[in-house]
């Protein structure tokens, strides 16, 4: 630079600098790297700060009632005397909901990502994101109102029909698919064909008829089924599944374009059609992607408030029997929400610094899960770039 | 696998994706669809002479004259009714005491009945509380109370073994031989005269404060807190999250530090909304003490931080995706790297930076969880600019669920809370929208 500066000088004098002003220009570049990088630190200050500040308040209760009663007793009765603080049932709701939703979201959500990012023609794709996007923009409380006000009650006047409906929805064309297909290999094994084809036919009959008795018998069992309360998990569930659908397209739909074109096409130069192609090829190469997606997407459905506050119906057990989805629940983030109002803060009883410790818990989950995701991301893009 | 097994396998699995996204667009339809028609009933509806009334007394709005008229027409109606209900009160005053203490709880729920229907009676005590100062405003909700009115809801109690069942009696058939009889059909034929039901635009839905906990009124400070709340956060987040954008994209080098911050970055985002509640409280309110107690400022300090990940991340993609020759032909000009930042790279990226900010505003708008333990309080009063450092405000998404959930009426005002929900989502949807069709423009634009 300074060797350039004196070789113009003769001609063009407005490029000189002097040094005064050079070192100057040096200290406000210097300054304004720093204000920069002050200011971009400041999301990881943010990041200490909550962890700081949220322990800070949830060490209280852990030194008045130790670890032992909050993680293993189920009873929540914070305003007796003596209060019991157990939340074994609340961080269960929690625990069962998130399930729920990822047995919603995980499958819909993978399928729709393949179908965004290798079935649909660029120009459909086009109209099809805004509808994600748009469903990833809907307040949570209005979705917990859509839960609250239109679907608890659907849930509860007509709860045994919808599911029998969706039973059959759901497991008709699968229980069809794998009668097919079973037959098929089931018949594979005679080598005379005419014995084979016959032999797949009455197969495919008795395949068949099993699972349309199937259908009928557990299509009307569930419409036997009688909700007490529309204010269940399975409500809940269902809510936090499509909500958590967005993150996990979005992100399994990046995941899946990053597997190159070239994988995509050498299997189907092999004769693969693209299901084959996608299950065998696409999905274990996009597999760690992917699985990040269902994380960030489930922490989402971990982490909401207002659904399960509003609709879960808040009361604290654990569902008889264990799996009982049409029980109510209570899951962490509402029992903060919730309980907040009648907590003492100025005193700062057990009873407000249990709300915190419940806070500590959902942060340190969400602080590892995310963590996890990131390395997998990370690790797929290097083991896809070939290093 | 024969080849027709393995293409109709694969012809299912496309359609399990077409199924999924049609299910994500269902979804969509479904939530959406009876919000939206269950609120423009909050703004359109046939509004009942009690609604002018209601009107021009609360709001002193209407056509006075109009409204008189109206008002004489239905007390003609009005008069006969209560003429009937003196009558057989007269009639009760003269019977023996255990028939009259028949009929008298039987009385008092037609009175019951007729108060809900026509506001109070003509002997009544002037209530305090607004709602029962009118009678139905809606005629849709008049319809129903006209229902309980003629029908008395009887529980079966005679199966222990199943839930009671309920069924109707009409209620005249309770009054068979007395001068109360008439007074059934009576209104049931004149319900038209007696409400004078008229198709309404209600805009003061949306400019109304609300009065008596949402019973009328409208939900102009919820609209006005949330944009407080909105419009604050992005006041912190946009300059923060976009010099921190602009650090990672032109400054940062690869390295353990930069990659650290990525990673607070992603942590932040990943945090659950209701534990920046925790935050906003412990830290801001208890520690800091930006505010005595709740305040807008503190609700939106909180949603700042909710926010601040999403914006530097779409403003990080939105100066990537400025072409570099931008920056080179800058660059090679002679300017230096900050003057190239502010005058070539930021403008190009400026609609790209401004969709993420849009996206965020409406997060931070339908956002419930960080502001209920910072900012947000079911009742009170209208906040003006100037009370957002020290006053709490009402919130659509806070309102929504306390209406929803905690409101001692909640189901009287359905209509209130979809109107609201509405609102809430009007102002989300819009604004996303404006996002997506900005993104459109600039695809459109750097392709050419």
């Amino acid at each position: 630079m300074n060797g350039e500066a004196q070789a113009t000088e003769g001609r063009s004098p407005a490029f000189v600098v002097s040094p005064l002003r050079r070192s100057l220009q040096k200290a406000t570049k210097t300054a304004g790297h720093s204000l920069l990088f002050l200011v971009a630190a400041f999301v990881a200050v943010i990041v200490l700060f909550i962890f700081f500040f949220v322990a800070r308040d949830a060490v209280p209760f852990f030194q008045i009632k130790g670890f032992s009663e909050f993680f293993t007793d189920t009873r929540w009765y914070p305003a007796d005397d003596p209060p019991v603080f157990g939340a074994l049932a609340i961080i269960y709701g929690s625990l069962m909901v998130t399930a729920g939703s990822a047995v919603i979201a995980i499958p819909m959500g993978i399928s729709a990502a393949i179908c965004l990012s290798d079935v649909l023609p660029f120009s459909v794709r086009q109209y099809v994101k805004p509808v994600i996007e748009m469903l990833a923009a809907v307040p949570s409380v209005a979705f917990g109102f859509f839960a609250l006000v239109i679907f608890a009650p659907m849930l509860q006047n007509y709860g045994g029909t919808l599911l029998m409906w969706a039973w059959w929805l759901i497991a008709s064309p699968l229980l069809l698919l794998a009668s097919l297909v079973l037959s098929e290999i089931a018949a594979a094994r005679f080598p005379d064909e005419k014995r084979r084809k016959l032999m797949q036919r009455s197969l495919l009959a008795l395949f068949g008829t099993a699972s349309l008795g199937l259908l009928f018998v557990i299509g009307r069992n569930l419409q036997a089924i009688e909700i007490v309360t529309g204010t269940n998990a399975l409500n809940v569930s269902i809510i936090l599944g499509f909500m958590a659908l967005p993150t996990i397209v979005s992100v399994a739909e990046d995941a899946l374009q990053a597997v190159g074109r070239d994988m995509r096409e050498g299997s189907y130069a092999l004769g693969a059609t693209r299901a084959e192609t996608i299950v065998k090829i696409i999905l274990p190469a996009a597999s760690s992607g992917i699985l990040a997606g269902v994380i960030l997407g489930i922490m989402r459905a971990l982490g909401e408030t207002m659904v399960v506050w509003m609709a879960s119906g808040n009361s604290s057990h654990i569902p008889d029997p264990w799996f009982n989805y049409l029980d109510s629940i209570r899951t962490l983030t509402a029992t903060i929400a919730g309980d907040m109002g009648e907590a003492d803060q100025v005193t700062g009883s057990a009873r407000f610094h249990v709300l915190f410790a419940m806070g500590l818990l959902l942060l340190v989950i969400s602080f590892i899960s995310n963590f996890i995701s990131e390395r997998i991301v990370v690790r797929q893009r290097k083991v896809l770039s070939g290093q | 696998m024969q080849l027709g097994t393995r293409k109709l396998l694969d012809r299912a699995f496309t359609a399990l994706g077409f199924g999924s996204i049609a299910m994500m667009g269902l979804m969509l339809l479904v939530v959406l669809v009876p919000i939206v028609g269950n609120g423009i009933g909050a703004i359109v509806f046939r509004g009942t002479v009690e609604h002018r009334r209601m009107l021009y007394n609360e709001f002193h709005r209407g056509d006075a004259g109009r409204l008189k008229l109206e008002l004489a027409e239905s007390d003609a109606a009005r008069s006969e009714v209560y003429g009937m209900l003196d009558r057989f009160e007269a009639e009760m005053a003269g019977m023996d005491a255990v028939r009259r203490e028949e009929y008298r709880p039987k009385y008092e729920q037609v009175q019951g009945a007729l108060r809900a229907l026509l506001g109070p009676l003509p002997h009544d005590e002037a209530p305090a509380l607004a709602r029962l100062k009118y009678g139905q405003t809606r005629w849709d909700k008049a319809e129903e109370r006209l229902h309980d009115l003629l029908f008395e809801k009887v529980w079966d109690y005679s199966n222990p073994d199943e839930m009671a069942k309920s069924y109707e009696v009409s209620r005249s058939a309770a009054f068979k031989g007395t001068s109360l009889v008439k007074l059934f059909p009576y209104v049931e034929n004149n319900i038209d005269r007696l409400l004078q039901p008229r198709w309404t635009l209600y805009w003061g839905f949306i400019t109304d404060s609300s009065i008596d906990a949402h019973f009328f009124g409208g939900v102009w400070p919820e609209i006005q807190g949330t944009l407080f709340l909105a419009l604050g956060a992005m006041l912190f987040a946009f300059p923060l999250g976009v010099i921190a954008a602009v650090y990672f994209t032109e400054y940062a080098r690869d390295g353990f530090l930069t990659s650290l911050l990525r990673s607070a970055n992603s942590t932040l985002a990943g945090v659950p909304s209701i534990v920046f509640g925790l935050f906003g409280l412990t830290f801001f309110i208890n520690t800091l003490k930006v505010s005595e107690s709740k305040s807008v400022l503190a609700g939106s300090l909180t949603l700042a931080l909710m926010i601040l990940p999403t914006i530097i991340r779409s403003a990080e993609e939105a100066i990537l995706a400025v072409p570099k020759t931008y920056k080179e032909a800058s660059l090679g000009l002679g300017a230096t790297k900050w003057h190239t930042i502010i005058t070539v790279i930021l403008p190009a990226a400026l609609p790209g930076i401004l969709t993420g900010g849009v996206i965020s505003l409406g997060r931070a708008a339908g956002e419930t969880a960080p502001i209920i333990f910072t900012a947000a309080v079911s009742v009170g009063s209208d906040i003006g600019l100037a009370d957002v450092f020290s006053s709490p405000t009402q919130a659509l998404s806070w309102n929504i669920y306390n209406l929803a959930s905690e409101h001692e009426a909640a189901a009287e005002i359905r209509h209130v809370q979809y109107g609201m929900v509405l609102a809430l989502i009007s102002i989300v949807m819009l604004l996303n929208m404006t996002a997506i069709i900005l993104r459109a423009r600039i695809s459109k634009k750097l392709k050419g």
